[in-house]
């Protein structure tokens, strides 16, 4: 048990640490994707450059 | 990378930046809403149509 927290401020196991980066990770990607389908979308209404 | 949970707390970070984008995505929508061009609720027609109304009462006050 110690050697699961050593170095870790929150307390995370690196299991626990691996497991929310990866939801993390696919969560940025699907907003970064719907982000850009948005702009996309707002260029094709009204270019801004 | 992910050794950065180690460092931040998740349930912390992730309300800082639910908090962050949230602010940010209304500061952004306002600021679009108040210019003219890119109002999508009344559009650029908007103010010519204020600015047409105040001339032609001009003209009726005046006479």
């Amino acid at each position: 048990m110690a050697d699961d927290k050593r170095g870790s401020l929150t307390g995370l196991t690196e299991h626990e640490a691996k497991e929310f980066h990866g939801m993390f990770v696919t969560s940025f990607i699907a907003f970064t994707v719907i982000a850009i389908i948005a702009h996309f979308l707002v260029w094709q209404w009204r270019p801004w450059l | 990378m992910w050794r950065i949970w180690l460092l931040f707390d998740p349930r912390r970070a992730l309300i800082a930046l639910f908090t962050f984008l949230f602010v940010l995505a209304l500061l952004i929508h306002f600021i679009l809403l108040s210019t003219d061009r890119f109002n999508w609720l009344q559009g650029p027609v908007a103010a010519q149509a204020v600015t047409s109304e105040v001339l032609s009462a001009l003209p009726e006050r005046v006479g």
